[in-house]
């Protein structure tokens, strides 16, 4: 049974592990950026990132093995790191991760070239902007005692819960659950507002992420005018020394504008 | 204007300097920026993409369920602390305290024995600032 596929040919066995090489692209900036020799990327080992320019913008790119996944924790760092660095100081359009076209070449003629028009225009938009995303959280204790003195069903539930052998008080516990996830997300939907009309004065734009955890308080991202910055940045710790041990607000930032660019 | 990129951290997980943990990283660029695809359907490579999930399910039984512990907990750790007969013997200044809705009118209504309370939790937190839990592959 000679299945021999063998790739017949030229006998140049030398072609190690058949290797693909692809190109791997992190975002579209404007043509004069420039990158630093030693910028690397996703991968393993990590690909060295590059500039493909075409008219008035270009992409930032790097070599990826297609035949291997992507998505390490590093793979996922350098993508944003690389992304974040560059919106730093010149404005970026981020790529969701994993995008991956054939070659340099592909990224001009289908990518950069036929939305030349509409990649310029919206990076001249963003010029100047940074986006920053505030994650605030209910501190557990604190938000529990809150719940559960003022809600006398909380409160009830929880008696019951104390007294009965555990086997028998699931639904009291799945309903208690349920309850203080109810009275969260009212909170959540009242803090999250304040947290809008706050820090509106200081944003060309807002978006209100989903929640990522059940004790989020807020999560959203802002569009900042590299001006404001130091404004907006110092009502984030007015607002963090006002909630104090309530509610944990952290602030990452300045990002490329991920929350802001629509395909 | 000519701006030269600083080159990206190689490997793991260093020190970023915004703070951010990998699950941060994650909601950020799996989630949002452009859809390549929307732009490029013919010289698209399909690679295989490790995606890690962490977004929680709000809303599960699992999340109703661990509420409940963690109010159970609660009420072993403050038992000495007179928590149940300070909640059920003030019904009426804490639904005062309810209509503001924030920690300062529930401490208002309830008094000092809660304060206390609160106090004491506050030393028993492990660190004020914790950082937000990631299940990190790697």
């Amino acid at each position: 049974m000679s299945g021999s596929t063998r790739q017949s040919g030229t006998g140049d066995r030398a072609e190690a592990p058949r290797r693909t090489t692809a190109c791997y692209v992190y975002g579209i900036l404007p043509e004069d950026v420039e990158i630093d020799e030693e910028a690397v990327g996703v991968g393993e080992p990590p690909g060295r990132v590059t500039v493909v320019r075409h008219g008035e913008i270009a992409a930032l790119v790097s070599d990826v093995d297609a035949d291997r996944p992507l998505g390490r924790a590093q793979d996922l760092v350098a993508h944003e790191q690389l992304l974040d660095e560059a919106a730093a100081e010149v404005p970026v359009l981020p790529l969701r991760f994993g995008a991956v076209m054939t070659t340099p070449e592909a990224v001009v003629e289908e990518l950069l070239a036929p939305h030349h028009d509409s990649f310029a225009a919206a990076l001249k938009q963003i010029e100047g902007r940074a986006q920053f995303v505030l994650k605030a959280r209910y501190a557990e204790q604190p938000v529990l005692i809150e719940i559960l003195t003022g809600n006398a069903e909380a409160r009830q539930l929880r008696e019951r819960i104390a007294q009965l052998p555990e086997e028998v008080t699931r639904s009291e516990r799945i309903r208690l659950g349920e309850l203080i996830t109810q009275i969260i997300a009212a909170k959540r939907e009242a803090d999250t507002q304040a947290v809008i009309e706050r820090f509106e004065p200081f944003c060309d734009g807002v978006v209100v992420r989903d929640p990522s955890h059940e004790r989020d308080a807020a999560h959203v991202a802002f569009l900042v005018e590299n001006d404001r910055q130091a404004d907006f940045t110092r009502a984030v710790g007015e607002l963090r020394s006002e909630w104090g041990d309530r509610v944990e607000v952290r602030l990452l930032g300045p990002m490329a504008p991920y929350d802001f660019v629509t395909t | 204007m000519t701006v030269a990129v600083p080159p990206a951290g190689g490997g793991g997980l260093p020190g970023r300097s915004s703070g951010s943990g990998l699950a941060d990283v994650i909601d950020t660029i799996l989630d949002k920026g452009l859809v390549i695809d929307a732009y490029v359907r013919v010289s698209l490579v399909g690679i295989e993409i490790l995606t890690i999930d962490v977004r929680v399910v709000v809303a599960s039984v699992d999340t109703y369920l661990r509420f409940a512990e963690a109010v159970n907990r609660l009420d072993l750790a403050s038992q000495q602390q007179g928590l149940p007969d300070l909640l059920s013997s003030a019904p009426q200044s804490i639904a005062r305290g309810k209509s503001k809705g924030v920690a300062q009118g529930v401490i208002e209504a309830a008094g000092e024995k809660l304060q206390d309370m609160l106090a004491s939790y506050a030393d028993e937190r492990p660190a004020p600032r914790a950082r937000r839990r990631t299940r990190e592959e790697d």
